[in-house]
């Protein structure tokens, strides 16, 4: 027995530096690097109107189309030129970032709180209240969403908050779903027993016991939709059903590039870029959480 | 035991019964006992003859819908339990009746302190300022004899063996010095030593405090250890009821026998263990006469036809068979 342990141990070793320097480099590369834009993206959002060179919203006509600093025919008055009015794209990238983070996180927050909190009471009260909830969680999921978001924009108006709104109605069913099922592995483990046998009531083993117990999987799951709710306010601001103008939207500018794709390809490209950028770091920097957080969610 | 201590728990036909799409599950068939302060009572039988359901119906903390109790009186200090509403009954859990669980590992909230959660069970029922749960909670932990108190109740579960959480698990259980303790197998999960040293731990509580104890057990060498009091199980039903040493000496029901000698024994050399040919009946189909009587070596034609009635053959000794009835 004992001459085989050092065997084992050389093993092991070999298994945990196993990975050669390169896919070391890799993986880190995929922590840091979606880390830096992220942060990048909240510095920028805070500072905007410091860090932006020219009002977002003012037009100026005779300086339509200017194209990149870089490019030939370019200024270094607007680094990433303008757009079809004459508005200064950098700035409103950087104003738009604003919106992109401001949405998602309001979305963020509502969903995460109406799911956890329906989750929960579905998973721990069972019977006919977690029918009820789970079969209009399933309805939720079944909405056409966009139909939806046109719905409310037409109806209330298209702004900030519609946006905000049609998102969070949309998003909620998820969590619920997440957190239903953690609710159930907990309630029937035996420190819930524990609590009733100490006289805590339904609310109270919701609250106190059960909702500090799914906050793992809750943050992981609100981590990976960052980059989703960017994503789909883009969308919606891209449809018309957004960010109505002359706010910048990172979506609502990929729009406007639309028709002048030939002749002025910066108008939409930039903004595009973002968008790709921050949803890929939103993506990257979630999965890198849920490996490190909680190794059961590994294969959703 | 020579003067006759107040009666804590009282219980007279208790019945519960499993509702399911199967049929009824009488997991309680109709059980009488009672438990006097500062006594030990064991509840004592295989898996699945209604220990552990015992023990939740007099919490009422059957799973719902499924389970109810169908029928029987269960009174506490001479208050009648079953007629309580939610709100009162909460107030009885953790504070009148506790109760510790068989793993320790699982039954203490991961997510909390020591400290956290004995705190729970004082504030909950003594509505006390912060600084008073404190000494609640380190004069439980000492009730345990868990060292360094102060310490300890800042400890998150994981950072203690399984004998301390099961010590801690003793704290909450102790903490609003209960008048009764349900301890269903609490020292199961634990090794023999450890398992010693909480029995020990325990009969010293109980002087201390004078708390009327149910241990819920398979183990007929922890009955020896810990409990005044005996009552063997059988398929819902109890079967034999008398004090330990009677149970270990004077055992009538061919089931307790049974059971007692399917014990490993150190002091005699058997060349096979002891085993009751056979399973137990079906809760669900249950048979009409007594529920021993298929696997019964002393069966008669009686014992198949009509349920047994309980006899008491001497004070505080009552069996229920029909071969003590002639």
């Amino acid at each position: 027995m004992l001459s085989t342990m050092p065997n084992i141990d050389t093993k092991l070793k070999l298994k945990i530096s196993g990975l050669t320097r390169s896919a070391r480099i890799m993986r880190a590369m995929t922590f840091y690097i979606p880390v830096i834009i992220l942060v990048l993206l909240v510095l920028t959002a805070i500072f905007a109107p410091w860090l932006a060179p020219h009002d977002p919203i003012k037009v100026s006509l005779l300086e339509r189309r200017l194209p990149p600093a870089f490019v030939e025919g370019g200024s270094m008055k607007y680094l990433l030129g303008t757009d079809s009015l004459g508005r200064d794209i950098l700035s409103r990238a950087i104003y738009g970032a604003r919106i992109s983070l401001s949405v998602s996180l309001l979305v963020i927050a509502a969903t995460a709180f109406v799911g956890t909190a329906l989750g929960i009471a579905a998973g721990y009260l069972g019977g006919r209240t977690e029918a009820f909830l789970m079969r209009f969680t399933d309805i939720s999921m079944a909405f056409p969403g966009l139909v939806l978001a046109m719905l409310l924009s037409v109806s209330i108006g298209p702004g900030f908050f519609t946006v905000v709104l049609a998102l969070s109605i949309l998003g909620w069913a998820p969590y619920a779903r997440l957190i239903r099922g953690e609710t159930l592995r907990l309630r029937n483990s035996d420190f819930v027993a524990q609590a009733r046998i100490n006289g805590a009531s339904a609310w109270r083993i919701m609250l106190i016991h059960i909702f500090p117990n799914v906050i793992n999987p809750l943050i992981i799951v609100m981590t990976m939709a960052v980059g989703f709710m960017i994503l789909a306010e883009a969308a919606l601001s891209y449809l018309g059903i957004g960010i109505p103008p002359p706010d910048p939207s990172w979506g609502s500018m990929v729009a406007d590039g639309r028709g002048d794709i030939d002749r002025a390809w910066w108008i939409s490209t930039f903004p595009g870029i973002l968008i790709a950028l921050v949803v890929l770091s939103g993506n990257f920097f979630g999965d890198w959480l849920r490996d490190k957080m909680d190794p059961r969610l590994r294969q959703l | 035991m020579t003067t006759k201590r107040d009666i804590v728990l009282q219980v007279e036909d208790l019945q519960t019964t499993f509702f399911t799409r199967a049929g009824e599950f009488k997991a309680v068939g109709g059980i009488s006992f009672y438990v006097r302060e500062g006594e030990t009572f064991g509840l004592v039988g295989e898996s699945a003859c209604g220990k552990t359901v015992t023990g939740l119906s007099l919490l009422r903390l059957l799973p719902e819908p499924a389970g109810r109790i169908v029928g029987g009186k269960i009174t506490l200090d001479g208050i009648d339990i079953l007629k309580l509403s939610k709100k009162q009954m909460r107030e009885v859990r953790g504070k009148r009746i506790s109760m510790i669980l068989q793993d320790p590992m699982t039954s203490l909230n991961p997510v909390y302190t020591v400290g956290d959660q004995i705190g729970e069970s004082v504030r909950l029922h003594q509505g006390l300022r912060d600084d008073m749960v404190e000494d609640e909670v380190i004069s439980a932990l000492r009730l345990l004899r868990i060292p360094a108190p102060e310490q300890r109740l800042r400890d998150y579960p994981f950072q203690l063996s399984g004998g301390m959480r099961q010590r801690v698990v003793g704290s909450i259980a102790m903490s609003c010095r209960p008048r009764l303790l349900i301890a269903d197998e609490p020292t199961t999960a634990l090794d023999a030593t450890i398992q010693a040293q909480y029995i020990a731990l325990f009969k010293d509580i109980q002087k201390q405090t004078d708390v009327a104890i149910i241990f819920i057990t398979h183990d007929f060498g922890v009955v020896a250890n810990i409990c005044d009091r005996v009552a063997v199980m059988y398929a819902g039903k109890i079967v034999e009821t008398a004090s330990t040493s009677t149970i270990f000496k004077r055992s009538k029901h061919p089931y307790t026998s049974a059971l007692i000698r399917s014990v490993p024994r150190l002091d005699r050399k058997d060349d096979q263990l002891y085993s009751i040919e056979g399973q137990p009946p079906s809760l669900l189909n249950l048979p009409p006469g007594c529920r021993f009587a298929p696997r019964c070596p002393d069966v008669m034609d009686i014992c198949l036809k009509e349920q047994p009635p309980v006899v008491e053959i001497s004070e505080g000794h009552s069996v229920s068979c029909w071969k003590e009835k002639k």
